[in-house]
């Protein structure tokens, strides 16, 4: 199998899907190649969902530019996609003279960055913001936002789809042939890819795809980080991000961060990741959080636990130093054809789509693009009814029955979703698939009332045998057959 | 020699503990119920037990009706009558009670249905 | 909004909802409504397909869907209407429930609501147990409901972490159709489930059960393929240097039941932290006056039989407060002393005859439970023996208690 595309993107993750999507405003045919069974199952779902402001990084980087642009113009943008989102404002607490002094250098550099209504307030202001926080003083960003990162990449790749491109699910890159006049061939797991241009932006694996373009030298510096998510209940102590004062290296430990659907999260800590799977949680760090948690959130409870994840973010360093570099966004004339990104981690759910359009403009730079006529910047969720008010649901149940049934009982979730979700455009027919659409086994039983349904529901719509019913990644098979009467694998 | 038991009998669970020389049973202490010395008195000379499993149904709401002997079978007579259970294929309707298997095994117990699945 | 009116109004129909709806009608109350989620009445019964439930309720041994049809047929032959495929959403202070089916939303609200939804499993996120997140693990009863109504088999290779009666069971089970069960792990020095099921479900198979050990890693990526066990300390810490790697495809957990009471988390109804079920009186109503509970969303049972008997105790009450319109105060506390894990009812009357639960925080042999008031004996009892695992229950007379002061229960 040969298949010839102006654009292939390598990776599907919030940075490559937003990248397709902007690309789809052009009249180009574009592929997406994503190693894993989904959009967000890596670094891009593995997050604290934060839309960042872009005051923590140094004036002038593509980090600083990206993260400010990114900020200020996602409330349209979350309009535009139908992506869940609250610009709730952060608060990023001291308790030391030297936290206090930190405070003011970021609050300076934000204002340079660009950055509007920073304030430092002392904890009688805090009380009145958030009272759950810890610290003694803070700095107030009331331009942070929260956001779902899964429904966010998924629904710039829902977009994209809409638009014309194609994603290649379970296709990992293996290998580039330069071909004589200038084209790429790409190895896949699924056959071969002719194309124009390439457009890495394989996150974890940047550097490495890099090279195999052509272009050597990258070191990524894999780095884990461990998460608590907290039960709803704990959601109503959480209306606002808690940060600590960042460290002199400009990173944060561990913070509360409430998600757009109600919980909070706890994390991330930070370790070396083993390797690129390193998704385990593990004891020591699970032990810290709930130490560092606690000073960040007064309500970290064990009767509050539901769910631990771990992310891994691809920060790019000084091979020499070991320093934590800006993000790398570049074309160059030893490897025509390649938009080259590497190291895009934290602020890049923020940056997604302002790196997005300047690696169309790279392209641009090269060919001249004629517009896609038939392009629409708009997608629709699946409608959610538990955010629908009664008479909503009413008219939702009136109109399709499917939306009467609750399949999820503790996030509401009603047959009518799963179901959207079983025949979404990607083509995603795993469980975490519907997680991620719809919320489902998200909540505090973690599945134990509906994940059974679910099961049945991608059996039936999709004529599936239960052997082939995945959980998540390949080969996470979920049934060895019938019990009784035959089918047995 | 003595032996202890936990009776299974009940939710009681009560530890019985017997006199047993390998042909004669001798004393029994620890039960609170006359029951319990049965099972006990049983167990050292012929273990018995009831098993539940499932039957694949056709044409009913559910692919599986719930299964169970009526009485005990020989502890080392389960998987024989697992494996007799496990060719049977039922027709909705069937109701409770329903005989699967009668005298499975030759065993003396029967197989019955212990849930309703009418016809869909 | 369109608002109907019940005499009662009752959420779930499982053993408890059902055996309340009958007593209710039984008692002279004829507008009782059961509201249940799934396609059919019976609740968890129709999984735990095994038997020796009834011992105590129909003197005979019956698998628990056969237990369950009793209570339907009986429910159905006095036409008690139970709304199926119904989902509750909430239920507000004012006693409305709000309920989602397929034919719409429907807004209920009764003179007396009875919660009756029973209890759901602990996960392993809320354990914290470490390690990656692969297919193959699950909730006890999670893999019931695919293995004994869905025909679905789980895996091949099982390990089971923690010694509840449902993990036991599910030994059992996989172990006849076909897998193999390497191993029970129970954190605790103690079993949590029953003896006779250690018996019958484990030692019949040959199945080993490990005390004082615990999962502290799970490996795999997409599929399970295996986990680490370690040996605990007293106080449940993981003891360097006895990790053991057991390969297997499946981890089943049963390692609690929580009450699910979650639909009255926006009532303001008040919850025990201890049974994490509603706070009750000695007629078990809960903080809201008119709404009552009982059953496994009260306070977790190990048999089904006083889970009916339980709720017919709260119909009989929820009967009293439809006539007279209010039921006695219960200003008196009853409180968990030495080596008691909770205790139910928490208030009473003090001028009635009421039943006691209580569960043991350890295991005793030769106890004695003893309940004062006022510094004075009320009740004593002599037990043989006294497990976590098995719920206690006696009832305390009128006439040996005081109409002032609180009440304290400690086992020693």
């Amino acid at each position: 199998m040969q298949q010839s595309y102006d654009v292939v993107v390598i990776g599907g993750g919030v940075v490559g899907s937003a990248i397709a999507r902007e690309l789809s405003r052009w009249r180009l045919r574009i592929a997406v190649l994503e190693k894993e069974s989904d959009v967000c199952t890596q670094t891009s779902g593995r997050n604290t969902g934060m839309l960042h402001a872009g005051f923590l990084y140094k004036t002038g980087s593509l980090k600083a530019i990206c993260a400010v642009e990114g900020n200020q113009e996602f409330d349209a943008v979350a309009q535009e996609l139908d992506v869940p989102f609250k610009r709730t404002g952060k608060l990023i607490v001291g308790f030391t003279d030297e936290h206090r002094q930190r405070l003011e250098h970021f609050m300076a550099r934000g204002e340079a960055n660009g950055v509007k209504g920073l304030e430092l307030i002392d904890r009688k202001r805090m009380d009145e913001l958030e009272p759950s926080a810890g610290g003694n003083f803070a700095m107030w960003c009331p331009a942070s936002g929260i956001l779902d990162p899964f429904a966010y990449t998924i629904a710039l790749a829902e977009n994209a789809v809409r638009n014309g491109v194609e994603y290649f699910l379970n296709c990992a890159f293996l290998g580039e042939e330069r071909q004589p006049d200038g084209t790429h061939l790409l190895r896949t797991e699924k056959g071969d890819f002719r194309t124009r241009w390439v457009v890495n932006s394989a996150g974890l694996h940047s550097a490495e795809v890099s090279a195999r373009l052509g272009i050597p030298g990258y070191v990524i510096k894999p780095v884990k980080g461990e998460y608590f998510v907290l039960d709803k209940l704990a959601g109503q102590f959480a209306r606002i991000p808690v940060y600590p004062a960042p460290n002199p290296d400009n990173t944060f430990d561990t913070h509360a961060t409430p998600t757009v659907d109600g919980n909070v999260l706890i994390g991330p800590d930070s370790q070396l990741a083993r390797d690129d799977q390193d998704y385990e949680s593990t004891q020591a760090a699970m032990d810290g959080l709930i130490e560092s948690g606690s000073r960040m959130f007064q309500h970290m409870e064990k009767s509050y636990f539901i769910r631990n994840f771990a992310g891994i973010r691809p920060k790019r360093v000084d091979p020499a130093t070991g320093t934590v570099q800006d993000f790398v966004l570049e074309t160059r004339d030893e490897a025509p054809g390649v938009v080259n990104l590497v190291g895009i981690e934290s602020p890049g759910l923020t940056s997604a789509l302002p790196l997005a359009r300047r690696a169309v403009a790279l392209i641009r730079a090269k060919e001249e693009l004629v517009p896609n006529p038939g392009f629409d910047p708009r997608r629709k969720g699946i409608r959610r009814f538990i955010d629908m008010s009664d008479g909503e649901r009413e008219a939702a149940i009136a109109a399709n029955p499917d939306y009467g049934e609750i399949f999820c009982r503790c996030e509401q979730v009603t047959k009518a979703e799963i179901l959207q979700a079983i025949h979404n455009p990607l083509g995603v027919h795993t469980v975490n698939g519907v997680k991620v659409r719809t919320r489902a086994t998200m909540g505090r039983c973690q599945g134990g009332y509906c994940e059974t349904r679910i099961t049945e529901a991608l059996q039936q719509e999709l004529g599936l045998d239960c052997r082939d019913i995945e959980l998540g990644p390949a080969g996470s098979w979920m049934f060895t057959g019938s019990v009784k009467g035959g089918g047995e694998a | 020699m003595t032996r202890t038991f936990t009776c299974i009998v009940c939710p009681n669970g009560c530890e019985i503990t017997a006199e047993y020389d390998g042909a004669r049973v001798g004393a029994i202490t620890g039960a609170t119920c006359p029951k319990g010395e049965d099972y006990v008195r049983q167990e050292l000379t012929d273990p018995r037990r009831t098993i539940a499993t499932s039957v694949p149904v056709d044409g009913g709401g559910l692919p599986l009706v719930s299964v169970r002997l009526n009485r005990p079978i020989p502890k080392k007579d389960i998987f024989r009558v697992m494996e007799a259970v496990n060719a049977v294929r039922l027709q909705a309707p069937v109701s409770i009670g329903q005989v699967v298997l009668a005298d499975v095994c030759g065993l003396g117990a029967d197989v019955i249905v212990t849930k309703n699945v009418p016809r869909a | 909004m369109n608002l109907e009116y019940h005499q009662a109004v009752i959420i779930g129909g499982g053993p408890a909802g059902l055996a309340a709806a009958i007593r209710l009608r039984e008692k002279g109350v004829e507008d009782v409504v059961v509201l249940e989620r799934e396609g059919q009445t019976g609740g968890i019964l129709r999984q735990c397909i095994h038997d020796g439930f009834g011992l105590t309720r129909f003197g005979e041994s019956l698998s628990g869907p056969e237990y369950a049809q009793r209570f339907v047929d009986e429910a159905q032959r006095l036409g008690i209407p139970c709304l199926t495929d119904t989902t509750v959403l909430r239920l507000d202070a004012d006693r409305t429930v709000t309920a989602s089916g397929p034919a719409g939303l429907r807004h209920i609200r009764g003179d007396a609501v009875l919660l009756t939804m029973g209890c759901r499993e602990r996960t392993r996120g809320a354990l914290a147990i470490p390690g990656s997140r692969p297919a193959g693990i699950w909730t006890a009863g999670v893999a019931q409901e695919y293995i004994n109504l869905r025909n679905r088999m789980v895996g091949r290779e099982v390990v089971i972490l923690g010694s509840g009666d449902i993990g036991m069971i599910m030994a059992r089970r996989l172990t006849l159709e076909g897998a193999h069960v390497k191993g029970v792990y129970e954190v605790q020095p103690y079993p949590s489930g029953l003896p006779r099921n250690i018996e019958q479900c484990l030692n019949d198979y040959s199945i080993p059960l490990h005390l004082s050990h615990t999962v502290t890693d799970i490996h795999g990526r997409a599929r399970l393929e295996g986990v680490t066990i370690s040996r605990v300390d007293e106080r449940f810490r993981p003891i360097p240097g006895t990790e053991e790697r057991v390969d297997c495809d499946t981890l089943i957990l049963s390692v609690g039941l929580i009450p699910a009471g979650d639909i009255a988390n926006g009532s303001g109804l008040a919850v025990d932290g201890r049974t994490r079920g509603a706070f009750v009186d000695e007629h078990y109503q809960t903080s809201i006056p008119g709404v009552f509970a009982a059953g496994n969303v009260l306070h977790v049972h190990d048999l089904v039989d006083f889970v009916s008997l339980e709720a017919e105790a709260l119909a009989d009450a929820a009967a009293e407060y439809l006539r007279n319109g209010a039921l006695p105060p219960c200003p008196l506390a009853v409180r968990a002393g030495d080596n008691v894990g909770h205790v139910l009812p928490q208030h009473i009357s003090g001028t009635r005859d009421f039943t006691l639960s209580l569960r043991v925080s350890r295991p005793l042999k030769k106890a004695t439970l003893t309940v004062r008031q006022n510094g004075r004996e009320v009740l004593r009892r002599v037990l043989a023996k006294a497990l976590p695992a098995e719920m206690l229950q006696l009832s305390v007379k009128a006439e040996r208690l005081d109409t002032s002061g609180d009440l304290e229960v400690s086992v020693s």
